[in-house]
């Protein structure tokens, strides 16, 4: 047996990701990881602490650290840098009072030397919410994503990482598989070559 | 001296052993004459050097004097070059001073060490102390008059967008803008705000294009506020002596920086940050929490209008869950009961808030 071939079997086995779930208090990171996994979604408290979801998902396994995002307990998200594959950015589009504070959070977390090398997925949650704003879907597409752009400044982020900003809503649940999709596909491609 | 004596033979013991004696004698005698020689050359070729006396009482007097006037010779040239900076004609040269003052004080730690043979341990000691202050000062001096280039990594330079400022001490005295993030002006989203001593009302029909998304609530005082009818989310940001009379949200509502106010909610999820002397009646779904808050209370949701169980059965509310006294303090990580919050005493509720539908 080939040293190409053990690689490979090893390979095979571990098919494991590691992603973190992070973003403001209130963003909806919680009912994103529950609704992907099929639970009930309506008695979710806010997150004191972190969860942990281990998720198959097409040949991967996925493990799901979703953090909570209160003021208080923002500290700890370093704790879970550590071998982080892939990280999810979770914003909470309806609520443009702090977008500040979410682009401030996402620029400390950008800087960190532990997370450079991890696909960064971009969620606008709450999409369902603004039905009201612009009845045209059209404008409505381009309204929040002109606007996360702008202000996230996300154009000026470093060349060499991968993201991509996709609008969903936990609610409905629209959304969420082609972020994910998106980030399994980005995380296997850089570490699974030899698939 | 490795001089071995030839072994004397057994049998004869008296004549070898006085001619061995002899022998060794000569020979103690001939090694006793070199060591005494070898101690008189040492003692005349240290004779030049005149600092270096035979120990004697008056030799560490004298020590005692030498050292004592190097060490006020170097201490007022380091007060000398540290007044340099503020010196109207400054040292020419303090780098090159300074290194000369640090080969005096090396030299003065090498006349410590050449006469600690005879010294008394304490004044050792004492010596030594002082020359170690005197480094010390020496490093300091050098810090302030020759600056180091620190080591730094450079950083890249990072834009941050005006943080909007969140002070809980001026609620309701600040001047509104319509909502301007970042760089990128957004129309004003739905809501009450910048309102004083008011009657606020909003009945949400529901359904077909009507349907408001989410509402904000900010910047008022002694207003009340009546929301009829279900919500998707509720904002509700520096409030001071309000009352906030809500429907059924279907989602969560966020509250920050409230003072004196009387909130009655149904909603899926509740935060609320930096409240204080407020009351909450409250139908949740799940836990709700505080965080910097103090003298908040809670007791059951209690409103009443026209149509209010149909709206919370749709939002899925209509179940009594007891949460409302589930509360988890995000600054009181401890088993014990957090003294931020309590439940509102039967005899001071609410019992039941009836509101009439104006536009029926």
């Amino acid at each position: 047996m080939g040293l190409l071939s053990i690689i490979r079997k090893i390979k095979r086995k571990e098919k494991e990701m590691r992603i973190l779930m992070v973003g403001l208090d209130n963003s909806g990171k919680t009912t994103i990881v529950l609704k992907i996994n099929g639970e009930d979604t309506s008695v979710i408290s806010p997150t004191l602490g972190f969860n942990i979801k281990t998720i198959a998902y097409n040949k991967y396994t996925l493990n799901i650290w979703d953090v909570g995002g209160q003021r208080t307990i923002r500290s700890y998200w370093r704790n879970y840098f550590e071998q982080t594959d892939g990280l999810v950015w979770v914003v909470d589009s309806s609520d443009l009072r702090r977008l500040d504070d979410c682009k401030f959070e996402l620029d400390n977390l950008l800087k960190e030397e532990r997370l450079s090398g991890a696909s960064l997925l971009i969620l606008a949650n709450k999409q369902d919410i603004q039905g009201a704003l612009s009845p045209d879907e059209i404008t409505k597409a381009s309204w929040y994503s002109i606007l996360l752009l702008q202000v996230l400044n996300l154009e000026a982020m470093d060349k060499t990482r991968h993201w991509r900003i996709v609008g969903c809503s936990a609610y409905t649940g629209e959304g969420l598989l082609e972020g994910f999709d998106w980030l399994v596909q980005d995380i296997a491609s850089r570490i699974y070559v030899l698939e | 001296m490795e001089e071995q004596a030839p072994p004397p033979p057994l049998p004869t013991t008296t004549t070898t052993t006085e001619t061995l004696d002899a022998a060794t004698q000569r020979k103690h005698a001939a090694m006793l004459d070199r060591l005494s020689t070898l101690q008189q050359s040492r003692l005349l070729s240290h004779k030049p050097n005149p600092t270096d006396t035979p120990p004697s009482f008056e030799s560490i007097q004298s020590f005692l004097s030498r050292f004592s006037t190097t060490k006020l010779a170097i201490e007022s040239d380091l007060a000398r070059i540290r007044q340099s900076p503020s010196d109207p004609n400054p040292i020419p040269d303090p780098k090159s001073q300074l290194q000369s003052l640090s080969l005096s004080i090396a030299g003065l730690e090498k006349f410590v060490a050449k006469n600690s043979y005879f010294l008394p341990s304490y004044e050792v000691r004492t010596c030594l102390k002082s020359i170690s202050d005197l480094k010390q000062t020496l490093d300091h001096v050098t810090s302030l008059v020759i600056p180091k280039k620190k080591f730094s990594f450079k950083s890249k330079p990072t834009k941050k967008g005006p943080i909007v400022p969140t002070s809980p001490t001026q609620i309701g005295t600040r001047n509104i803008e319509p909502t301007k993030v970042g760089s990128f002006r957004v129309p004003d989203l739905p809501g009450f705000r910048g309102k004083e001593n008011e009657v606020l009302t909003k009945v949400f029909t529901g359904g077909g294009l009507d349907e408001i998304g989410e509402f904000t609530v900010s910047d008022l005082v002694d207003c009340e506020v009546r929301l009829l009818g279900c919500l998707r989310a509720l904002f509700v940001h520096r409030l001071r002596n309000c009352r906030v009379y809500v429907g059924p949200v279907l989602g969560s509502v966020l509250i920050e920086e409230v003072e004196g106010c009387v909130f009655v909610l149904a909603s899926h999820q509740i935060r609320i940050h930096c409240a204080a002397l407020s009351d909450f009646y409250l139908r949740v779904r799940s836990r709700p929490i505080i965080e910097d808050s103090s003298g908040v209370r809670f007791a059951p949701y209690c409103l009443h209008y026209d149509g209010v169980e149909r709206d919370l059965e749709e939002s899925n509310l209509d179940e009594e869950t007891g949460n409302w006294a589930n509360v988890d303090d995000f600054r009181w990580l401890r088993a014990v009961q957090s003294p931020n919050w309590a439940v509102l005493p039967e005899s001071e509720r609410i019992s039941s808030l009836e509101i009439l539908n104006p536009d029926t």
